[in-house]
């Protein structure tokens, strides 16, 4: 005979009022496990608009930059820089936070989001002053097309370590409870190392 | 396991509280002015724009239009409230505790909020998909009235356009891809024994972005110029040089979109971190295998449509260049990228239906799977072939010529697994004590009309056969094989199985009967033709057509309208029998899955304790087989995997389900 189920009378609770625990099949994260998916998805975001770089670029085989165009290739450089120690930072942050020091933790946070917003700000100043205009050629094209992508994506990085500036600063987060600090920091991460990639394919092949 | 679904007194909405108040809380009236106000700060920030850098004329409707396509639907999910747990969280401010009142639903004015009980969703998304289902079919009526006979009837050939793209686009992303995320949320949960989804504010807004996505296709038809007109593939550079219509595309396949790519987050992180103590992976029912498998294309997949969409977006509103060949762009890339999503999606739009097929089948055969593990690993299979093929919708396009050979041979082996999938069921039926009812009827169309269209899917493979009819009805008839024969006939199957679990009532039998033999026949009669007509040369996508096809074109158009009408028998047995059918015991069908231990419909928290697995999930016929126990398992109650005894004392109660079920032979 097969049963559906083999249950054991127990009375039952009447104050039982919210859902039962979830059972944990894994030691990985939830919060955690989302944000790497999601990164996934990012990732290939990026991916599709580097096919239409590959497009543009090597198939078309047209001249790049664009002739008559340059690429301030320093000064990219130097944002790369801005960008990568805010990483940096952006582990402080969270070391502190899981070693109890406060200080450190807001210190970290606040850095890397001034950091930020350099590089936000250095990037704008760059397209003022580059000299051409994504309606110019397609090569303008996906130039702003990919580093406006990877801009945007400072801009949520940025959003997301504005709420745990301002969940630091109003004091949250403990050594037990730091994933408000630790998953805005993984997606930071993430769009450092797109950084590198965007910029090493964009100004330095 | 308690049958008793706790219940909670309805949620706090006096009946008059002031209007203050209501206009501040989450809900339709918050909706009232935040909506308005969206579209004001966007009309003001474009016209705000366009003054200050010099932009002749200042007032741009199209402008505004897209802005507002992009700003207005996140106004109204702010007033509608997806948003304020995590303003909120974000602002520091204290959360408020949880207190429930998003689960469950006491009328159905619950199933119009911001609700986080993945039962809810569910049937949110169930529904939603449904209606859209039906709009896209009255346009494919239309279309078809049309096509009636050579020569123009009751339109121009530009609204013939404009019908069958939005017809193809709202089957696609609001219909057959949504309403599988729909019927797996309100089940993947119960059979995996998890409370809810993973993340159920997430869920609540990827249902919310749905209505959404499929409101601004239909409304493009008020667009100055018509509705977007270029077919649900939207090729560059045509989708860049269409009227207004196209933006509403552009922009609500990312709205579809995203919210594929959100549930599909939502369902990994639920099937990795949430099973029931002892549901290892090789316990899981197929549904959630399924599921697995379509979550991991849609989040690899799901970003190329979104950035072909991008770009195109960029093309058309801020005069970029990606498709323009006079000023270096690249027409072929829009199809790379295209059909690197789309054809993946196809999967995504059949891989669920599989998981479907299983659970019933298995059920309706009293038997085990045949080869339970072929069929995962066939399942992942698809998912990393799926990825290797897409250009076998470019063979005629233009592109390398070198691409073509590779893409042949990957299409032909991608059909290896599906047939693998095919023969697992048949082997299934094989001696089985079958009861033939209407989900197992939908199954056994599915098998005949799916097989059918793979078949012909891999003659379009062969690359001699494919130049020679692609771009004609040949393509109709495989697309409506694999997508109606196989992914609709399985959604059909999967609405009349989970039925009463869902509702609580039966749905009427010979009705459904009924329904199917229409649908089957009727299907056959429309679809079945275009095959011919493709390979004597009908092009597709024509208003018009030369006058030796007439015939069989007057012949499918009745079968067309036959089909049509067999939706109302389906419609009205779902009514009626939702509103007054016979109510439904726990497990009607004696399944062994663990969504039907519980009440119908399941109480608010699905389980009063986690049910322990120590069993697979179809060991019908087999001698004393047990899937899912309540009770915490001693020492992994007999089976391995899983940290048995986690389960948590307390609970129980009768079983629903209970311990008697019928022997395994009828
Ligand atoms: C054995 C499996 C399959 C093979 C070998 C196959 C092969 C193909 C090929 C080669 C084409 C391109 C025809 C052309 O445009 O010239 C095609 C088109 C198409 N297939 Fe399949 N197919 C298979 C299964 C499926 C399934 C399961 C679905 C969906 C559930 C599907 C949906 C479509 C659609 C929608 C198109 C038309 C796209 C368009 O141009 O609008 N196919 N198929
Ligand atoms: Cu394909």
């Amino acid at each position: 005979m097969e049963a559906a189920s083999v249950s054991i009378p127990v009375e039952h609770d009447d104050h039982h009022h919210g859902p039962p625990e979830a059972n944990r099949s894994s030691r990985v994260d939830p919060q955690l496990l989302g944000m790497l998916l999601f990164i996934i998805s990012e990732v290939m975001l990026f991916a599709a608009f580097f096919t239409a770089y590959f497009f543009l670029r090597v198939v078309n085989h047209d001249a790049w930059p664009a002739k008559g165009t340059s690429l301030p290739i320093p000064v990219a450089g130097t944002n790369a820089a801005i960008l990568l120690s805010s990483s940096l930072t952006m582990h402080w942050a969270l070391t502190s936070a899981k070693g109890g020091n406060r200080r450190g933790m807001k210190t970290g946070l606040l850095m890397t989001f001034l950091l930020g917003m350099t590089f936000l700000t250095v990037q704008i100043n760059e397209y003022v002053h580059i000299g051409f205009a994504p309606h110019d050629t397609a090569q303008g094209s996906i130039f702003y097309g990919l580093t406006g992508l990877h801009g945007a994506h400072v801009f949520i990085g940025l959003t997301l370590l504005l709420f745990a500036n301002v969940r630091a600063f109003r004091g949250h987060f403990s050594p037990e409870a730091h994933r408000g600090v630790e998953i805005p920091g993984i997606y930071w991460h993430f769009v450092d190392i797109m950084w590198v990639v965007v910029y090493s394919t964009v100004y330095l092949l | 396991m308690s049958t008793a679904v706790l219940q909670h007194p309805p949620p706090t909405t006096p009946q008059r509280r002031p209007l203050a108040a209501k206009l501040k809380a989450p809900g339709w009236y918050r909706v009232l002015w935040t909506t308005p106000l969206g579209f004001g700060l966007c009309y003001g920030l474009v016209t705000g724009i366009r003054a200050v850098s010099g932009y002749t004329p200042v007032l741009s409707g199209k402008a505004i239009t897209t802005t507002s396509l992009i700003g207005v639907p996140f106004a109204f999910l702010i007033g509608l409230g997806a948003f304020d747990y995590w303003f909120y969280w974000a602002a520091g401010r204290r959360t408020r505790p949880e207190d429930h009142s998003g689960h469950g639903a006491h009328s159905w004015r619950d199933y119009f909020r911001v609700n986080t009980d993945h039962k809810v969703i569910g049937i949110q998304y169930v529904v939603n998909s449904f209606f859209f289902f039906l709009v896209g079919g009255l346009l494919a009526e239309l279309m078809r009235a049309e096509l009636a006979s050579p020569g123009a009837q009751f339109m121009s050939a530009n609204s013939f356009n404009e019908l069958f793209s939005v017809h193809a686009s709202l089957l696609i992303f609001l219909f057959i891809i949504p309403v599988f995320a729909g019927l797996a949320n309100f089940v993947l949960p119960l059979m995996i024994g998890a409370p809810d989804m993973a993340f159920p504010r997430l869920n609540a807004l990827s249902f919310w972005l749905l209505p959404i996505a499929g409101i601004m296709m239909v409304a493009s038809f008020l667009a100055p110029g018509g509705a977007f007109s270029t077919g649900w593939t939207a090729y560059a550079p045509l989708s860049t040089n269409v009227p207004l219509g196209q933006t509403f595309f552009t922009i609500a396949v990312q709205f579809a979109g995203a919210s594929s790519i959100a549930t599909a987050l939502n369902f990994l992180v639920t099937i990795i971190t949430m099973r029931a103590p002892g549901m290892s992976f090789f316990r899981m029912p197929l549904l959630v295998w399924a599921n697995f498998s379509t979550s991991l294309l849609v989040v690899i997949a799901t970003p190329f449509i979104a950035a072909s969409q991008f770009l195109v977006l960029l093309d058309r509103a801020l005069g970029f260049h990606f498709f323009d060949a006079g000023s270096g762009g690249n027409v072929v890339m829009y199809q790379h990228i295209f059909w690197f999503y789309s054809h993946p999606a196809v999967y995504i739009m059949m891989l669920p239906g599989f998981g479907i097929v299983s659970e019933v089948l298995s059920v309706k055969a009293r038997k085990p799977i045949f080869g339970y593990r072929m069929m995962a690993f066939s399942l992942l299979a698809i998912v990393v072939l799926g990825f290797t093929v897409w250009a076998h919708h470019m063979f005629t396009s233009g592109m390398q010529a070198w691409i073509r050979i590779p893409m042949m041979i990957t299409t032909a082996i991608i059909a290896v697994p599906t047939g693998i999938k095919i023969f697992s069921w048949l082997a299934t039926l094989w001696r089985g004590i079958l009861r033939v009812d209407t989900p197992m009827l939908f199954v056994y169309g599915f098998l005949t009309m799916f097989t059918l269209g793979g078949i012909s899917g891999v003659m379009l493979a062969m690359i001699p056969i494919d130049i020679h009819v692609s771009g004609t009805y040949f393509i109709v008839a495989h697309i409506h094989y694999v997508l109606f024969g196989g992914s609709l006939f399985t959604i059909f199957a999967g609405v009349y199985y989970w039925f009463p679990k869902m509702t609580g009532r039966m749905y009427d039998e010979t009705l459904g009967k009924l329904h199917f033999w229409l649908t089957f026949i009727g299907f056959n009669l429309t679809f079945g033709p275009m095959h011919i007509l493709g390979l004597q040369g009908m092009p597709r996508r024509v208003a018009d057509y030369a006058s030796k096809f007439a015939g069989l074109n007057l012949f499918i158009s009745i079968a067309a309208f036959a089909l049509g009408l067999s939706t109302f028998v389906f419609l009205y047995n779902v009514i009626s029998s939702w509103r007054g059918g016979p109510r439904a015991g726990a497990n009607p069908w004696r399944a062994l899955t663990l969504e039907w231990q519980v009440s119908s419909p399941p109480p608010v928290f699905n389980f009063d304790t986690i049910p322990t697995v120590v069993g697979g999930p179809y060991e019908y016929g087999v001698q004393d087989a047990v899937h899912g126990i309540f009770q915490p398992a001693v020492s992994a109650g007999g089976g391995s995997g899983g940290s048995g005894g986690a389960a948590g004392v307390g609970g129980g109660g009768d079983g629903p389900a209970g311990t008697a079920h019928g022997p395994a032979r009828e």
